[in-house]
């Protein structure tokens, strides 16, 4: 399917309930809009633009880039999903250098000693660089840190 | 006070120390990530929004400034000794300028395109000079009405000049002002599409939507896109283009220079679209066309020079009327409002220093980086033998760091992963993002503006926009831009009838 049309019949499937969410907002009149006014051109605008793709697509805008590479950034998204759920209880050192780990040696393909090197580094110096120097308020987590950091 | 005054006043602001080290260092790092490809100015700037927060306010800007144009002078060296763009803004530069590369001639290439972007870059600054604080002064004179015109003229803008589709342009634009209304109404206090959610009360962040989409969204991509890297021809041991050279690319730098300032200037006028127009006019009126593609240097100069002076002129409608033309420029937009500076024609006025500061900077910004790029070149050559796969993971790790160390929120953090995976799905089908971008951060001028001029109405009729002559104009602008695809059609439609019936 032409990517113009699936973009289209997405823009009328966000369109119709933002639609009717603005309504529920209140609208107003046009002499004095109310908090759903706006939304509702926008719902308005997006509907047509979706009509208008799904009639008249552009050629040529068809397919995706195919990649025999997807599963290394799935991979990514999982450790970011890591990150999101392990940063406060583990702590931001504990927590990025877990991250790089898998980011270096599963998603690049480096090797374990590269991986871990570097993972542990990087995670030392942003420590350093942010909490400790710019002051910047990181969770401490489980590895216990110097006095001062 | 005058033109003049108030630039030597730029300058005492810009060449402080601490201003000097921000156009340092925002030469260095834009000619850094210009250099690498997969890493463009809006990521970066998207990422440093939140260090920038920290910094005096001049500062900052000249900074960003400074990564903005300095990454269009990296871009080339990438173009010219690998084939691959470091920038958007160098795709066309990749055509002659490595064929004149393989030919052994990496120097001029490299030398011409340093010394047109300083031509072209310089050229802007000072037509930026010139022309803002009139347009400034006029743009003083606009209430709610003009405003909104003039926003909703940039918005078709937009959607026209930076996708592939025009329609997927405005819907990507509709998607960013949807995105721009989440959050509670400052109005009338109405919570809108926050599904009762705590920490979409104040709305999303433009952080995590541009660290996402621009940053995140493109690490992703490329960590699945990832080609082999081809062989990096040897640095040149001199850049001095010769005599013949500089004959041949007079005229394209010249042209590049004046082309590049129009087109920056207009909403979604991004500089890869001034240098694509500029390749496109090089050839059109080049005395020996068929060299295009196999080496000539009106196809580097013309383009390079272009591309900067798209850079500087897309300083204008920032600084006089608040209105970024894409989206590295809505983030310095960004940046300005996180210090409480509303660009605009007020500007002038309210905060000379920030103006007049960073018009300076970029004076003397232009004259840092062809120190550093014509000498230094083989220094920034060798950035490209770092293996992307030790950087990317770094970038995401300050992408979360980032994210987090705005307002030491975890919702920020998924808000940051979510706008990943949009930003790389939508350069996985080649989706332009920047109508996003720029629409998140217009829309609520737009909103505001829209009800205002609704209200002066008192009748809440929309021909009220044709009763004051900027506004109509300006709408009846806009309304010419959105149906002129469909009076070409039209045309064509009677034209090939025509044709047939004959």
């Amino acid at each position: 399917m032409n990517l113009d049309r699936i973009l289209g019949v997405g823009a009328l499937l966000l369109a119709v309930p933002v639609g009717v969410a603005s309504w529920g907002f209140g609208v107003g009149t046009s002499k004095s809009p109310g908090a759903g006014f706006w939304p509702l051109v926008i719902a308005v605008v997006m509907f047509g633009l979706g009509v208008s793709l799904i009639l008249r697509p552009s050629p040529g805008l068809v397919k995706a880039g195919g990649s025999s590479r997807w599963g290394r950034s799935s991979l990514s998204l999982v450790t970011l999903a890591f990150y999101v759920v392990a940063l406060e209880p583990l702590g931001y050192l504990a927590t990025t250098a877990l991250m790089l780990v898998v980011q270096f040696r599963w998603v690049e393909g480096r090797s374990w000693r590269s991986s871990l090197g570097i993972a542990l580094l990087a995670s030392l110096v942003s420590l350093v660089l942010f909490r400790v120097l710019l002051k910047v308020s990181l969770p401490t987590g489980v590895i216990p840190l110097p006095r001062g950091w | 006070m005058d033109t003049l005054g108030a630039l030597v006043h730029g300058f005492s602001i810009a060449m402080t120390p601490g201003n000097l080290l921000a156009v340092l260092l925002g030469a260095f790092i834009g000619t850094v990530i210009g250099v690498l490809p997969g890493l463009g100015p809006t990521a970066t700037l998207a990422l440093l929004l939140p260090i920038t927060i920290g910094m005096d306010m001049v500062s900052a800007l000249i900074m960003m400034a400074g990564i903005y144009y300095g990454a269009m002078y990296g871009g080339s060296t990438t173009s010219i000794l690998v084939n691959i763009p470091g920038e958007a803004a160098s795709v066309v530069t990749c055509i002659d300028g490595y064929q004149m590369a393989r030919k052994g001639r990496a120097g001029p290439a490299l030398g011409m395109s340093a010394f047109g972007s300083f031509i072209g870059g310089t050229v802007s600054v000072v037509a930026v000079m010139l022309i803002s604080p009139f347009l400034a002064e006029t743009a003083l004179k606009f209430g709610a009405p003009e405003m909104f015109a003039l926003l909703f003229f940039a918005f078709t803008c937009i959607g026209g000049l930076t996708g592939k589709s025009r329609a997927q342009g405005l819907l990507m634009a509709c998607i960013g002002l949807l995105l721009g209304v989440v959050g509670t109404d400052d109005i009338q206090g109405v919570d809108r599409f926050i599904f009762g959610q705590l920490y979409l009360q104040d709305g999303i962040g433009l952080v995590p939507l541009a660290m996402g989409v621009f940053g995140l969204g493109e690490i992703l991509y490329n960590i699945e896109k990832r080609e082999e890297q081809g062989a990096i021809l040897e640095t040149p041991k001199s850049l001095l283009p010769t005599r013949e050279d500089w004959r041949r690319s007079a005229m394209p730098i010249a042209r590049g220079s004046l082309l590049g300032f129009g087109i920056g200037v207009i909403p979604g006028g991004m500089p890869a679209v001034a240098s694509l127009m500029s390749y496109a006019v090089e050839r059109r009126v080049a005395k020996r066309p068929d060299e295009f593609g196999k080496g000539a240097i009106e196809g580097v100069a013309g383009p390079e020079t272009a591309n900067n002076a798209a850079t500087a002129g897309g300083f204008v409608p920032l600084l006089t009327l608040g209105i970024p033309t894409n989206s590295v420029l809505a983030l310095m937009l960004a940046a300005m409002m996180l210090h409480g500076v509303t660009p605009g024609p007020l500007l002038l006025l309210k905060w000379p220093d920030v103006f007049w500061g960073v018009i300076a900077s970029m004076y003397i910004g232009n004259i840092m980086l062809i120190i550093l790029n014509v000498p230094m070149i083989g220094l920034f050559v060798q950035l490209l033998r770092v293996p992307y796969g030790i950087l990317s993971p770094l970038i995401i790790m300050f992408i979360m760091l980032g994210a987090y160390a705005l307002k030491s929120s975890v919702g920020d953090l998924v808000a940051t992963i979510l706008f990943g995976l949009m930003g790389y799905l939508m350069k996985r089908f080649g989706i332009e993002p920047a109508p996003l971008i720029l629409a998140f951060v217009l829309g609520p001028m737009l909103e505001n503006n829209l009800s205002k001029a609704l209200i002066m109405s008192h009748t809440g009729s929309p021909l009220f926009f044709f009763s004051r002559p900027i506004s109509a104009t300006l709408i009846s602008l806009a309304i010419l831009v959105l149906l002129y695809p469909l009076v070409r059609w039209g045309w064509r439609l009677v034209m090939g009838r025509g044709t047939a019936e004959a």
